[in-house]
């Protein structure tokens, strides 16, 4: 199955859920096609003018472009998802403002779609490590 | 770029005693017809999805529960983030942060093979407001 991972780009996640036997929906995938295509006019910007609009379909007009065009990359990543694993507690150096509110957005939208989501948060010591890895293959071996 | 190239991170956790060389070397004899290149954390992978595959499971052999992967958007040597050509890693606090929890996801794995059930962790209390008062009267007096 298709699960989005949030941190987008988070490597434990991406891990775990491979290892565990499904697909992780990434930002790295989302990214891939863009920045290997020619198309992209300024590197080392990832999105063009044309996502930004295309963030309409996933944010309205009022949201800051930064986040629209972040969540046109996210979007069809979203829209994919068959379940969901969100890590909180993250070191504030994971990203900006306009990151975090994105992440704050998807997070909101997977929700919307209810779709099966675990929620965790960052281990801190080993307890907590074991139970999150024990957590996600439990949640992931439910979905098969 | 064909869109069956895969470019690939390999990260040792900071509890294995492998080091990024061991695993360049193991790579090139394996001789998968994929592109290696040695980091300060493990190696980058590029070649077709299925040889990347097939080569990141085989370095897993090598220390199953120490050894991470994901994928990477950017090409190797991508003058936008190759250090070589002054790219920026915009994302490398992240990876910093994940590559030290990872001998955390090491115990965790041992775990899942034992078939051990851990205990329920303590949860994770809110600051009380005496202690942040403490840290407030301590930056400002």
């Amino acid at each position: 199955m298709k699960i989005f991972i949030m941190p987008p780009n988070s490597l434990i996640l991406y891990d775990l859920v491979e290892r565990f036997g499904h697909e992780p929906l990434s930002l790295m995938g989302g990214l891939r096609e863009r920045v290997t295509s020619n198309e992209i006019e300024a590197p080392p910007l990832n999105v063009t003018t044309d996502d930004v609009k295309l963030g309409l379909k996933y944010a309205g007009i009022e949201i800051p472009s930064g986040i629209r065009g972040r969540l046109a990359i996210y979007g069809p990543l979203i829209d994919e998802a068959e379940a969901a694993i969100f890590m909180e507690s993250a070191p504030y150096s994971f990203g900006c403002v306009g990151c975090q509110r994105t992440n704050e957005l998807a997070k909101l939208l997977v929700r919307k779609r209810k779709v099966p989501i675990l929620t965790l948060d960052y281990p801190e010591n080993e307890d907590e490590a074991k139970d999150m890895v024990v957590k996600i293959k439990d949640f992931l071996e439910a979905l098969k | 770029m064909d869109k069956d190239i895969e470019t690939r991170l390999i990260f040792i956790a900071p509890s294995s005693d492998l080091t990024p060389d061991r695993i360049a070397r193991f790579v090139h004899n394996l001789g998968n017809e994929v592109s290696v290149k040695e980091t300060c954390y493990g190696v980058v992978l590029q070649g077709p999805r299925e040889a990347v595959r097939r080569t990141m499971n085989e370095v897993r052999t090598m220390d199953p529960n120490r050894i991470f992967s994901k994928i990477r958007a950017f090409p190797v040597g991508d003058i936008r983030r190759c250090r070589a050509h002054h790219g920026s890693r915009p994302g490398f606090a992240q990876l910093e942060k994940e590559w030290k929890d990872l001998h955390l996801v090491e115990k965790g794995l041992i775990c899942v093979e034992t078939g051990e059930r851990p205990p329920e962790p303590k949860r994770r209390g809110r600051m009380p407001i005496s202690d942040l008062k403490k840290l407030i009267d301590e930056v400002s007096p």
